[in-house]
This record gives structure tokens, sequence and C-alpha cells, in this order.
């Protein structure tokens, strides 16, 4: 069979047309390309998609961190401020002698352990090889000055000066004020995710996912530090300002290229913050309390301004900046004197005695005649057992203002039966005892005042009237912190207003100043109150007497009070007037009264009692009230009073309220005129 | 019978050759040595240079292979095809893994890719089948064994490429294979049923046959993975470039996404972004346009051809380079998923170049002798 002509034929006209149909799909294919082209750069020209991305490829944002507002104190004298940092890094790829070799050669001039290189060593490694890595910072001058004029021999080192947190009085603002530390990967893992999700994402990072928390890179920046404690912790948001942008031209590897580097929006610097701290006399608190573990709240009767908030021992919030050491800070935690507790605000204390005065207002309140007398013998039998004055023979027959002045239990466990446990709470209460003050740092406490629906609440079934007893001299459940104290204290004292203290004066959101309201106390019950107080600072026998002498008069000119050494004869005396309190950790048992442990002083410390006093001043013209916590002290007239005497010595002497407090206004005049 | 139409002289020769088809081919190498000089930064040192004169050194070889006579290659159609078959075998038992595939067969100081010479060598075998099947009376070209040799032709060299793992060649060389039959007038009635059987091949395929990485470019593709920074990012990346390209580009050096390395890839195969990016909508179709009048002549020269193998052998390079352009600009635009497959005479590297000159010095070859006329008899094997 031949086919051949016409096979060959046919195949000949089939190509033709077959290459014809290829071509024509070949221009098809083309025409899709060129359109699909002309779609993406419409599509760009109409909604600039591409044109966004391509900019942001090549614009990194970069953080530039603001100054952090200063902390001043009520006179402007500053209490933290950003300070310059010197610093030295290295960049790895430009570090022609070996990033090893040259590390070792900086570690000469700036000291620097070999475990502290093998870290720097390990930090290398971990980055990108354009990355600046940091050798050291907070070094001195000179030893910034001696790498800096080795520059020429040290290639790939670069020297920069940064910023850092300093706290100029170390350890005597430590607990107000607080410090900063870097934030830890929780806080920049609860960020990246709040970011996350307000961007619609997952919470959880896909791989090769391209997203990136602004938020979170801020808080990388080695120059960024967090409030952890204090107002640094309360006002961050304050504090920090608001973080500038530079935009960077960078490649795909994030290296910065070329010097084409623009502010695109300027840090904002962090609002300053005025307190109401008086800081010479804060620091002068904070020596008089040295070797105890004490805390000191003084505040303005009137205003509520905290002049003093002081809590012994201190520590130096300076070594937090920069991460302090695992033996360091062991060191501080686990110091029986607890340095880094807030005892003004989180300490709660039996108030003891001092708790007293409100025993003795609400039986007043009660009707009782403010005559009532009560025989003292030294205990008062009741339901079936005896309660003990602290006087052994006792006080024999007191009336309200002898009970204050003598600190005599039986008068207040009798006068305690009178009022009733409600109303002895309600006093509390509204006298500002178990309330939780917002003075603007963390961790407040309230403290608690028993009464007989909170005896239910906790699961303890009913009241009995023993509890009373206890309550009415500030012992069993009743704890109060001695910031709480100041206030009770400051509410007797200025004639029944509600003030509430505060620990900012100024600075960052505006704060409300709330009118302190008339509270529901009678003038008679605070006079009587008042003038047992009297009775224990200057009246003979009182329990405070001996060390109360505060040494000081009023100038007859200038009405001022000055020192009674050589003072113009005639000038009246200045005193204050307070209250002792003995709160006792450990009731002494017959066991060890049969060993001879008779005294307080003869138990270990931690076992000892609280020393406390409360007091205000000038008794003539009251303005400033003052709470002492001497822990583990023994008793309140021996520990507390001096120390109270001594402290509002100095502050009746200074009078911090009676002079022109800074204000943001003159710090912003300041500014705009530099000097 | 026939002996060649008859130039005698090399000069004579030599000026006949399609010289409208050689220009269009060094215009687009000059295009790709200017965008090298682009992507280095600048400097003529390195890719640039390198780029001029592997081109130059394969233009001389082309030009001298052109003006052999088509018979020469109809001659060694077989044995080169057979030698590539071999090659690939070869690789598969003992070849060295680069980039994670193993494609390149270690001589000594070269190295080889089978897999390229297979594209040129499948086009020349297929067109020497189909012009024997024309002369041939013991295999009736309409039978199911004539649908069969060239199936298995293809089947065989696809297989091999395909496990190595490169889908990009292997897509290639079935491509042109086909492209072939298809040309040399395979029915409809097979052809149907056989872009059926090829995309139930395909699904087959992607769950089946596809390695995790080429998987995962069509699920991105497809948009089943949305996966920025892995498979997707150089699809994204490019797609940026381009469209915010515009009209005229960023200008010359100034394409920001390339010259800021956001662009992966940018001197091989995502050298079209590169190229928008920096010359705009223009730019892309002077290059398209180019590629366009190649394959014209390209396809001219088959027309012209009077033997069914040079029509076959030209029209089959022809396939070749289109698909080499349109799977590499589609891709680079995001038409279809990502296969590492380059954009001859302007990527860099010299695989693609040698392929697509050695195609044309046939192309050329046959043009050169389009008056020539083959028998049966005039062929050896």
């Amino acid at each position: 069979m031949n086919y051949k002509p016409t096979a060959k034929r046919d195949l000949m006209g089939i190509f033709s047309r077959r290459a014809l149909i290829l071509g024509g799909t070949g221009v098809g294919a083309l025409t899709a390309i060129g359109g699909r082209l002309v779609y993406l750069q419409t599509q760009d020209f109409v909604d600039k998609e591409y044109t966004r991305a391509a900019e942001s490829n090549r614009y990194d944002a970069r953080p530039i961190v603001p100054r952090r507002g200063v902390i001043y104190d009520r006179f402007g004298v500053e209490l933290a401020i950003t300070s310059p940092d010197y610093r030295v890094s290295i960049r790895p790829e430009d570090a022609k002698d070996g990033v090893e070799e040259t590390i070792r050669k900086v570690a000469a001039y700036v000291g620097l352990s070999e475990a502290a290189i093998q870290r720097r060593l390990r930090d290398v490694r971990s980055k990108r090889k354009f990355d600046d890595v940091l050798i050291k910072n907070g070094l001195t001058w000179d030893e910034f000055a001696a790498v800096n004029v080795r520059l020429p021999d040290l290639p790939g080192v670069i020297v920069e000066v940064g910023q850092q947190r300093f706290y100029p009085y170390t350890a005597a603002f430590a607990h107000p004020i607080g410090y900063v530390q870097k934030a830890n990967q929780r806080e920049i893992d609860r960020v990246e995710q709040e970011d996350r999700l307000a961007a619609g994402l997952g919470p959880k990072a896909l791989p090769g996912e391209r997203f990136e928390s602004a938020r979170a890179r801020y808080l990388r920046h080695p120059d960024v530090r967090v409030g952890k404690a204090g107002l640094e912790a309360s006002l961050e948001n304050e504090l920090r300002g608001e973080p500038g942008v530079a935009l960077v031209e960078v490649n795909a590897m994030g290296r910065a290229v070329g010097e084409d580097l623009r502010e695109a929006k300027a840090p904002k610097q962090g609002a300053p913050i005025i307190t109401t701290i008086d800081a010479d006399l804060q620091r002068y608190a904070m020596e008089r309390m040295s070797g105890e573990s004490a805390a000191c709240v003084v505040m303005d009767i009137w205003d509520g301004d905290l002049i003093i908030l002081g809590s012994s021992p201190g520590f130096d919030p300076n070594q937090f900046v920069n991460g302090i050491s695992g033996p360091a800070f062991k060191a501080l935690n686990e110091d029986p004197y607890k340095p880094l507790f807030h005892k003004c605000v989180t300490g709660a204390y039996h108030p003891g005695s001092t708790f007293k005065l409100v025993t003795g207002a609400a039986v007043v309140e009660a009707g009782v005649d403010p005559t009532w007398r009560v025989n003292c013998p030294g205990f008062f039998p009741f339901g079936g057992r005896n309660f003990h004055c602290w006087k052994k023979g006792g006080h024999g027959s007191v009336d309200l203002h002898d009970a204050i002045k003598h600190s005599c239990d039986v008068y207040f466990y009798q006068a305690s039966l009178r009022a009733g446990p409600q109303r002895i709470a309600d006093v509390a209460r509204m006298m500002g005892l178990g309330q939780k003050y917002d003075i603007g740092v963390p961790a407040v406490l309230a403290g608690i005042i028993p009464d007989p629906p909170w005896w239910r609440k906790i699961g303890k079934g009913e009241w009995t009237p023993g509890l009373t007893l206890n309550s009415a001299i500030g012992q069993g459940d009743i704890v109060s912190t001695p910031l709480e104290l100041a206030v009770m204290t400051s509410r007797f004292a200025n004639g029944g207003l509600g003030v509430v203290p505060r620990l900012v004066r100024e600075g960052g959101e505006p704060r409300a100043v709330v009118e302190p309201k008339k509270l529901a106390i009678s003038e008679m019950a605070r006079k009587l109150v008042l003038s047992g107080m009297n009775g224990v600072s200057n009246e003979p026998g009182g329990t405070a007497y001996a060390k109360s002498r505060m040494a000081l008069v009023r100038d007859p000119v200038s009405g001022r009070v000055i020192d009674a050494e050589g003072a113009p004869p005639g000038a009246a005396e200045v005193q204050i007037a307070g209250k002792t309190g003995t709160a006792q950790v450990r009731v002494i048992t017959a066991a060890e009264r049969l060993r001879g442990v008779k005294r307080n002083e003869d138990l270990d410390w931690e076992l000892r009692d609280h020393a406390l006093f409360v007091c205000y001043g000038p008794v003539d013209a009251p303005r400033y009230a003052c709470a002492i916590v001497v822990e583990h002290g023994g008793g309140g007239s021996a520990v507390a009073a001096p120390i109270a005497r001594d402290v509002m010595r100095a502050v009746l002497l200074a009078d911090p309220s009676a002079r022109k407090a800074l204000t943001i206004a003159a710090l912003e005049k300041q500014d705009r005129q530099p000097a | 019978m026939t002996t060649a139409a008859g130039y005698r002289s090399f000069g004579e020769r030599l000026a006949r050759l399609n010289w409208g088809l050689i220009t269009v081919l060094c215009a687009i190498a000059c295009i790709g040595v200017v965008m090298h000089f682009s992507v280095t930064d600048g400097s003529w040192a390195g890719m640039p240079l390198q780029h001029a004169s592997r081109f130059g050194i394969i233009l001389v070889v082309t030009l001298a292979l052109a003006i052999l006579d088509v018979r020469i290659w109809l001659a060694i159609a077989y044995p080169l095809y057979t030698l590539s078959l071999l090659l690939l075998v070869a690789v598969e038992v003992a070849g060295a893994t680069r980039m994670g595939a193993q494609r390149w067969l270690d001589l000594g100081p070269i190295s080889i890719q089978p897999s390229e010479i297979m594209k040129i060598a499948i086009v020349l075998a297929l067109a020497r089948y189909y012009q024997g099947l024309l002369d041939s009376r013991r295999i009736k070209p309409d039978g199911l064994i004539a649908l069969i040799i060239p199936l298995m032709m293809i089947g065989a060299p696809t297989a091999l490429i395909m496990h190595q793992p490169d889908l990009g060649t292997a897509l290639l060389v079935a491509g042109s294979g086909v492209g072939v039959m298809f040309l040399a007038g395979l029915k409809w009635r097979y052809i149907v049923p056989a872009a059926i059987a090829a995309v139930g091949g395909a699904v087959y395929a992607y769950f089946n046959v596809l390695h995790d990485y080429q998987r995962e470019r069509v699920n991105v593709f497809l948009g089943l993975t949305n996966d920025p920074l892995g498979s997707g990012y150089h699809v994204l990346q490019s797609k940026i470039a381009i469209g915010a390209a515009g009209l005229f580009g960023h200008g010359y050096l100034k394409g920001p996404q390339s010259q800021l390395d956001f662009l992966p890839e940018k001197h091989t195969d995502f050298i079209f972004t590169m190229i928008v990016e920096e010359f705009g909508l223009i730019g892309a179709f002077v290059v398209l346009g180019l590629f366009a009048i190649a394959l014209a002549l390209t396809m001219t020269t088959a027309l012209r051809s009077r033997t069914l193998f040079g029509r076959l052998a030209a029209s089959g390079v022809a396939v070749t380079l289109g698909l080499y352009v349109i799977i590499n600009t589609s891709m680079v635009i995001g038409l279809i998923p990502v296969v590492g497959i380059p954009l001859p005479l302007l990527s860099f590297g010299g695989t693609a170049m040698l392929t697509v000159m050695m195609g044309m010095a046939i192309v050329l070859s046959i043009h050169l002798h389009r008056e020539t006329s083959i028998s049966s008899r005039g062929v050896l094997w």
C-alpha cells in the first residue's frame, strides 16, 4: 500500500494550520501577560497599594526614645532624672581585628569580667553582623574618654551617649518614686499580642509572617525602661512621653543604607511630675529611722499633701535600672528588715493603743457622758476571764481624757461595750481607717476594721463581745497602714474634715482637687480626743510626755516656729500632741514567764512588739500629722515617740506647707527662658 | 538526491544567514547586560561583563553551527537524544545535588545539566521521527504505534527530570515535545481526551508526585496558604515592584525594590521584574516585543522550510523559546505558580542561554538550507 504522497501533502498542510493555531496561542499568552502588567499598574494607580507596600519596604520606622519626665519634690528638687549614659558598642562587620580580640581590648579599658565577655560574644553571634552589640554602658567619664581616644586603633568600636534614668538621692525616695527597669519578655509579649489582635491577626505568629508590633519594638530598644515600682510604675504613661519615629532607608536585610535618615516624627518628652514630698524632710526622716525597720508618714492635715513618705531601710533604685544581679536582689529580698517593702502603704500593723482615739470618739458619739469614769484595778473580768490593763496595778479612776493620756486599757474595754462594735467600726472608717487611698503608687493596701458583718463574711460566725474588747485597744484582727493612721490623725486634728492624702501635686494628667467634706463626728468627741492627745504629750504623766519636748517656740514677731534656744523670752512654746501604741506581735506565754522571759527585750527581734506613735502639730495651729511605726521596736513611747518628735520638729521648723511650691506653669516658664 | 542548494563559500553562507533574527537575539542579550549592570549596583566587573562575554562566545559557536548543513542536524538527532537520555540516567545514579536538586553531572572541571541538552534533543528527535515516518512503509502515520513512540520519547526524559526534581525543565521538555506532536498533525480525537487526562494527571501529580516545596508554591498561587515570607515572598515582592513601577518605571539603576535587595533572584528568574521596575510598562513591552519578533522570525523560517524535519525542528525551537518566555513572565507577575524557569538571554547563567542559542543555531541552519530537500535515502540511520 502506498499512501506516501497523500500523507506527505497532508502533513505539510496540517503543519501550516497547526503553526497558525500555535502562533495564535502564543500571541494570546503574550497579550494576557501584557494585560496583566497593565492591570497591576492600573490597580496601583487607583489604590496605591503596591506603591505603599514598596514605601514601607524601603523605610524602616525606627523608634526615637523620648526623655522620661523628671520627678520633682514639692520645691523642685529633682528626685528622678534622665542623665546621659556613656556606652561602648561593637559593630561586628567592621571589627577588622576580630570581634573577640576587639572586645577584649575594650574590656581592658572599661573593666569587664570574663563571664561578661563571653555573654557579649554570645550576643554577637545571635545578631546580624551589621547590628551594633552593646559591650558596656554606664561608663564613667574617664572610661568613656579612654575608649574614645583609642577609637582609631579599635575598628568596629562605637562610643555613644544614650540616656539613663538616675535617682540622685539613691535610697531616700526609693519607695514613693520607685524605679524603672527593662521591659521583661512577658510585657513585650503582652503588647505584641494586643497589637496583633488590633491588626486583626491571630494571637500566635505564623512562620514567616511579616508583622512587627511597633510597641514591642519600642520596648526592646536598649534605651527604653519602664516603671516597675512607685510613681515610676503608676505614672508610666505620663512619664514616658511619646516615642518619635525615624524613617531609615533600609535594604531587605534591615541594614540602613546611605545617610538618608530623616526624622519623621520628633519624640515628645515625658511630663514632669511634681510630688508633694519635701526632699530635705524625707531625707532627714530616712536618716533618723536608719537602723530600724520603720515607716514614717507626715501629711498636711488640710490638703492631704504627703510631706514625708519614708520606709526604712531604703534601697538604691539605681541598681535596678540596668538589671540588678541575682545575689544583690536575693540579699534585698531576704533581708528581715524588708527594704523592698513599702511599709507606709503596704505594711499592715495592729494599730494598738493608737486605735483608742477611735474607741474614745465612738463612746462619746454613743451618747455616754464625757465625765463618765471607770475604775481600773489593772484588769477587767469579762466573759469568764480577765482582760488585763498594760499597767499591773491599774490606773484607778479615769475619765476619757485620763484614759487616753495614760492609755488605760480597762477604760476602753468598758467604753467599747457601751459604744458597741458597729459604732466603733463606723467611726474608724469615717476617720479614714480600713480605706484604700489611691495616692499614685502601686500596691496600696486597705487595712481591716472588724465588725459583725465582716466577721460573718469571713465565715467566723457570730460576733462575740470579747472581740469588741480586743478591737477597742487595736488588737485582734484589726490592722491599719501607717498612711491610714496619718489620715486618721489628720481628720481628728483638722476639725473633722475628710481629707484624703495625695502624693502628686501636679503634672501629667490633670488631677482633680477634692475639697474635703465635713465628717459626721461631733465637735465634743473630737475635742475630747485631742485633749487626751495633748495630755499624752504635754501633761506630766502622759505616756509620751518625756519624749515630746520639742524645744520650739513661736516667734512673737513673725509668728514662725523657731528654735527655743536663743529665742526671745516670753515666746509661746510650740507643741505636738500624740498617742502612743504598742502592737503585740506575740503574747508572752506562761511557759516563757517561768523561763524568765518577762520583758519584750528578752524575745527574739522578730517576736518583739511593734512601736507606734501618731501625732499632730503645732497644737495651737494644727498643720501636720505624723504616723510612725517601728517594726519590733518595743514600746511606742520609748521608740516611736522620739522619732516622731525629731521628725515633727524638723517639719515644724521647715513648715513646707507655708512655702510656695513649684508649679508646672513655673517649670514651663523656666524652659522658655533658658538661663 | 539533490545536494545542498549550493552556497559553496563560507563567506557566502555567512552573509545569507538570517541576520534579522541574530540582531533581535543580540538586542535581548544586550538588555541583559544592561540589567546586570544595574544588579551589581553600577559596576561592570562581575555579572555584566560575564554575561556579555558568555553571550559573545556562545554567539560565535552558534554562527559556526548555523552554517552546518541541515542534514547533519538530522543525522545527529537520534544520537543526541540517546546520549541525553543516558546522561539523565547517569545524573539519577551519580548526580551532584545543587540547590536541593539533583541536576548536574560533574565531569571533572565541567559540570553539565543533561536536562538542558534534552530540551533541544527532544525537538530534534521528534522532528527526525516524523520526517522518518513520512518515508516509512512499516509504520502507519495515523496508527496507534505512530502515536505511542513519540509519547514514550517524551515521557522517558520528562519522568527522569521530574524526579530530580526540576519541575520547570520537565514542563519545558514535555511542552516542547507535545508542541512538536501537535504541529506534526496529532489528531484532535487524541488531543481532547489527552487534555482531559492531563488535567486529571495534574491533580494526581499535585497530591502524589510534587515535592512539598512545589506543592507549597501551587498552594500559595491558588491562595490556599498565605505566606508572604515563604514561597509567596518572591511573587509578592515582584508584584509590589511591578505594581509600583508605573508607565516609565523608576529609572535605570533606581528600582527601589531591586536595588535594596527586597527582590530575590532578581538577576536570574526575576530579572523581568527588575526591567519593569526600572523601565516601567514601556520596558516590559519592549522586551516582550523583542521576544515576539524572535518567535515570529523562527516560525517564518519554519513555514518557509521545504522539509518536514526543518519545519518541525524550527517550530519546536520556537515552542521551547515561547514556553520559556511565557512561563517566566507569567510567573513573576503572579499569573501562574512559581516554577524555576529563567528568561533566556536576560537571566544570568549560561545554561538557558546555551540551550536557546543552540536551538537558534538549528533555526538559522534551517533558514540557510530552507531549499534543501531530504529523502529517506539521504539519512544514514
